[in-house]
């Protein structure tokens, strides 16, 4: 191993230019692909929107140009409607109930999962994650008459419930190596000051775990957002109805409307990833700190 | 689009209101019809207790919803003790939450049907109403061939308002630069035309390959053709399939899929949307199609501009297959219907009644829509030239069959659409499209 | 007796007192999330376990049992085992494209400079998309006449396009590709939150030594990612297992089967053909093959990491 002094030396020895040349092409290969990776993603993205300026015919005779000429009337009739903004306050209340209620339990489950220690704790993890490993489709009819039964039928609460309960499995996994790694004496120190478990994880574990929980909020409420199957069979009334099923307006047993449903899908797309960008911040900050250890 | 419609409503509604005493039903936007045969009995219900009935129906676009909303309101006026409750959704949603509903328990009291083997799965599950005497009275009222479609083992479960029948839609501009001037009445000649388009450089077929009843229309149709009404029947009854006229139609739908005359991707198309065998042929990149009587309005919608369609299509009849014992006119279709449930209150057949009436069923051919009703008498009532041809076909059918993933099981109809497939799709043989199908009937 | 029993214990500073204390706050904060769970998860799970014996349509009374036969249907069912095959080759791919592609950009984006926070952004955005636009819109830019051929034609590789989407040989292939596009912002994330959790004087004491970067990655930073890329694998393995989303709406399985999963296929058989007797059974068979590797997985390969869990009073 050579000392510091001779191993700087000996890198100063090198011609600077060549370094500096090198970096360079390694930085312009790197944006190279940075920016195809992003043209790609972006690019569909674009269509989606860009087609709902469209209408039937232009699709059809030509599926890639631009509007010619621009259909204001897919955007116009759905931001006019007042079934859409309904649709919107519905989705955004169901995604909210979820959210907050798969949060809540996973990260009291996650805590004691992550630190304490008690006969059955591997077990109750496994448990857990078995959640993950079944389908949602086949376990819909069996919710249906669990839910009405509860009397919850055609009722956001109704639809929020099963949703949290399939969000839990992901939700623990994620949170249970932030909450480790927590430093054992902030809760020493807080049953010092009298405070007890529950004391500690309102007061202290989860201020501190933000960024996790932003992290898993916003995974929860994509999942919800764009849920269709749940919500169909769930609800009833047309007044309860969320985004995706609103879609279903566009098509008829004889026809479908892809113009209309670019626009309409665009439009809600559109909170989601507005939410998406506000949490963004705090998600790569946050999952750092819970990291999956090293 | 949606306020306006509501605001028609509305309107209709105060003008039915207004002159609800009497007796008679006008609209402002009704084509001019004679006078109504069924006007709602009015005054006569003002002491009978209040009854709700929940109605379930897929026209949830308009013309058609708002037709239907009408019709609800005008029974609503004249039957003060009757409330309707309405739930409107799409084709597929209503599939999935009817399911849903019926499994448990909780069948609505109207809703729609397409007859056939789903029905009799309802019926054995003791879901729905077995409404014979109920409509004994007016039951010739109905085209009997759709009637049938609704009846069970006899007896009668649902009415029908709709029967469309499937033939060949073709691009006439297309088939006059082709230098086709007549029709093709034989399957052979069929083939020779699809075969001169090709050779003029012109696709000749849009079929739509995702969705696999589309080509299980042609397969359908050859069976029809060398099966015979009574084949047909006897294998969708019985579940007997082994009856080599089968096999022939798939030998001779092997024929055309030989020829190669589908469009580019047509295994990746959607019937409609962007994409789809309609968008295809709306331009120019297909000159026939197979389907239903909807198929010039979806055309329509996928047109437009230099390069549309416009009104330029034309329709002929399945062609006859050479010393076939089918008669050469008959018909493969399907339609829309309403069935009752077990538990509906017996206002229901009532209402049922009024919307099959001639005078609903003149309104609803007056939209011109797609929707071909039912009622007898009512098919002058549709104006639109090309919806007449496809009715004039419709008369001249002795028998209609059913489409075969409708008039079997579900289970049995998906199993149809996914054999017939295998043969565009290049990897079945005749044969093995039989096999699968009577494999896949043992199981019933 | 037994009640002064374990009052005793549980105030005394014994083991068993201190076992009891913490089973009781344990379970006490497990609570919520396990009742939550039993009724809507675990209770479903169970009966469809029961369905799975049943010859059922949904709309009869359930009545006829038959015990494994739906297993034995579905075990030897061509098509469900080539829906089994088409997973398989999904998880491949997934493990031998997707995982390293998410890792080499994580790499990239785990160095500071202009439009980082951008680039992130837009990474992440189609895991926010419902599949349905992603289904709608990719199908349009595959089809003929459609975006890919016209930017092909446009670079003159035009005689390399064909209608993937439309093709039995190639129809996995193109649907692998939209997958990736909708999912590998997730695993990138996931590999970057993990990779910032590495302390950057590692990397440099290595490069310090004497390491060109390209062997301070495989040497130092690799390893210390692995927790988090055992992870995005088994998140990744039961993802390509679970497939239905995307399949279903894109191309329903199709053309003739070609892009069947078992998902897909459990739905198809199951709901739309009325038969949940038969689709119960595909989707238990799904779930202990996904039960199983899980086991498998986390006895082998998660091993080696401690849990993520601390042992705190």
């Amino acid at each position: 191993m050579a000392e510091p002094s001779g191993a700087s030396l000996h890198i100063t020895a090198r011609p600077e230019a060549r370094v500096r040349v090198r970096r360079f092409a390694a930085s312009l290969a790197r944006w190279a692909v940075l920016l195809a990776v992003a043209a790609i993603v972006v690019i569909p993205v674009v269509y989606a929107a860009l087609g709902g300026f469209r209408d039937a015919p232009q699709l059809a005779a030509d599926p890639v140009g631009l509007p010619n000429p621009w259909v204001w009337t897919n955007y116009l009739d759905t931001l006019t409607d007042p079934a859409f903004w309904l649709q919107l306050w519905n989705s955004t209340l169901v995604a909210a109930l979820s959210t907050i209620i798969v949060v809540l339990f996973s990260a009291l489950a996650a805590f004691v999962l992550a630190r304490r220690e008690f006969p059955g704790r591997e077990a109750a993890y496994t448990l857990f994650t078995l959640g993950l490993l079944f389908p949602v489709t086949v376990a819909i009819l069996p919710l249906l008459i669990l839910v009405r039964d509860l009397g919850l039928q055609d009722n956001p609460l109704g639809l929020a419930l099963p949703e949290a309960a399939f969000g839990l499995s992901l939700t623990i996994i994620i949170l249970r190596p932030f909450f480790s790694r927590i430093p054992k004496e902030l809760e020493d120190a807080a049953a010092i000051d009298g405070c007890g478990p529950l004391g500690f994880f309102f007061r202290i574990l989860l201020p501190l775990s933000r960024p996790a929980l932003v992290t898993v909020a916003v995974l929860a409420i994509v999942f919800s957002w764009n849920q269709f199957l749940l919500p169909l069979v769930l609800l009833s009334s047309e007044s309860n109805w969320t985004l995706p099923l609103g879609v279903t307006n566009f098509s008829t047993q004889y026809t479908t409307d892809t113009a209309r449903i670019l626009a309409y899908t665009t439009l809600a797309l559109v909170p989601a990833l507005v939410f998406y960008v506000i949490a963004e911040r705090q998600i790569v900050g946050g999952l750092t700190t819970g990291g999956v250890k090293g | 689009m949606r306020s306006l419609s509501r605001l028609g409503v509305l309107v209709a509604v105060a003008a039915i209101v207004a002159g609800a005493c009497s007796g008679a039903t006008s609209s402002p936007t009704s084509a001019p019809t004679t006078a109504p045969t069924q006007a709602p009995p009015s005054g006569s219900a003002s002491t009978a207790a209040q009854v709700e009935i929940d109605w379930y129906h897929i026209q949830n676009n308009d013309p058609g919803k708002s037709l239907w909303q009408k019709l609800a309101d005008e029974y609503m006026a004249a039957h003060p003790n009757v409330k309707i409750k309405l739930t409107v959704l799409e084709n597929e949603a209503f599939k999935t939450k009817l399911t849903a509903l019926l499994q448990q328990g909780d069948v609505p009291d109207l809703f729609q049907s397409w007859g056939g083997g789903g029905l009799r799965q309802q019926v054995d599950a003791g879901l729905v109403k077995d409404i014979t005497a109920d409509v004994a009275s007016w039951k010739d009222t109905i085209n009997p061939g759709a009637l049938g479609m609704y009846q069970v083992d006899g007896k009668q479960y649902g009415i029908p308002f709709d029967l469309g029948l499937v033939g060949f839609w073709y691009n006439t501009k297309t088939f006059t630069d082709a230098g086709i001037t007549q029709l093709p009445t034989t399957w052979d000649e069929f083939l020779t035309d699809v075969q001169t388009l090709k050779g003029k450089g012109i696709t000749p077929i849009a079929l739509a390959g995702k969705d696999t009843w589309t080509g299980a229309f042609y397969w359908a149709y050859l069976a029809v053709r060398n099966c015979g009404k009574d084949g047909m029947e006897k294998a969708v009854t019985t579940g007997d399939w082994s009856n080599p006229c089968f096999v022939k139609a798939g030998e001779q739908f092997k024929q055309l899929i030989d020829l190669k005359p589908f469009q580019k991707g047509f295994l990746a198309a959607p019937w409609d949307g962007a994409g789809s065998s309609a968008a295809a042929m709306a331009t120019y990149n297909g000159a026939i199609q197979l389907m239903g009587q909807w198929l010039p309005g979806t055309v329509n919608a996928n047109s437009g501009g230099s390069r549309g369609m416009g009104e330029g299509l034309g329709w002929f009849p399945f062609p006859a297959v050479a010393g076939s014992p089918g008669d050469p006119f008959d018909g493969l279709g399907g339609g829309n219907g309403f069935a009752v449930g077990k538990d509906a209150p017996p206002e229901t057949i009532d209402f049922l009644h009024y919307l099959v009436s001639l005078d609903a069923a003149n309104r609803w051919g007056a939209l011109n829509s797609g929707i071909l009703p039912t009622t007898v008498g009512s098919e002058p009532s549709t104006t639109d030239p090309m919806l007449s041809l496809v009715l004039d076909g419709r008369a001249k059918a002795k028998f209609v069959q059913l489409y075969l993933d409708q008039a079997t099981t579900p289970e049995l109809g998906g199993a149809i659409n996914e054999a017939v497939a295998t043969l565009y799709g290049g990897k079945g043989t005749p044969q093995s499209v039989v096999d699968a199908i009577s494999k896949a009937a043992a199981g019933q | 007796m037994l009640v002064t029993h374990v009052a005793t214990a549980l105030g005394s500073r014994s083991r068993t007192g201190r076992n009891l204390r913490l089973m009781g706050v344990a379970g006490l904060f497990m609570l919520p999330a396990l009742a939550l769970y039993a009724l809507f998860v675990l209770l479903p799970i169970v009966q469809a376990a029961h369905y799975s014996l049943y010859d059922w349509n949904g709309l009869e009374p359930l009545n006829q049992f038959i015990g494994l036969a739906n297993f034995e249907r579905a075990l030897s069912d061509p098509v469900f085992l080539g829906a089994v095959s088409h997973n398989a080759v999904i998880v491949v791919l997934s493990l031998a494209v997707q995982i390293p592609f998410a890792l080499g950009l994580a790499l990239m984006l785990n160095r500071r400079f202009r439009g980082r926070s951008i680039m992130r952004l837009v990474f992440f955005a189609p895991y926010v998309i419902a599949e349905v636009i992603t289904a709608i819109v990719w199908s349009l830019l595959l089809q003929p006449d459609g975006l890919a051929e016209h930017f092909l034609t446009a670079i003159g590789l035009g005689d390399l396009y064909s209608p993937w989407l439309a093709d039995p040989d190639t129809v996995l292939v193109a649907l692998f590709f939209i997958i990736s596009w909708k999912y590998f912002g997730f695993h990138m994330i996931l590999l970057l939150a993990g990779l910032q959790g590495i302390p950057r004087e590692l990397e440099e004491a290595a490069t310090i030594d004497g390491a060109t970067r390209g062997q301070a990655i495989r040497y130092v930073t690799l390893p210390l990612l692995g927790p988090t890329i055992r992870v995005s694998v088994f998140l990744s393995i039961i993802g390509a297992l679970q497939l239905f989303d995307l399949v279903w709406v894109t191309t329903r399985g199709g053309p003739v089967n070609a892009s069947n999963t078992m998902a897909v296929y459990m739905f198809d058989r199951g709901i739309v053909r009325f038969q949940f007797g038969y689709g119960s059974a595909v989707a238990v068979i799904l779930f202990l093959l996904c039960f199983t590797l899980a086991l498998a997985y986390q006895r082998w390969v998660l091993r080696r990491d401690t849990d993520g869990a601390t042992t705190y009073g």
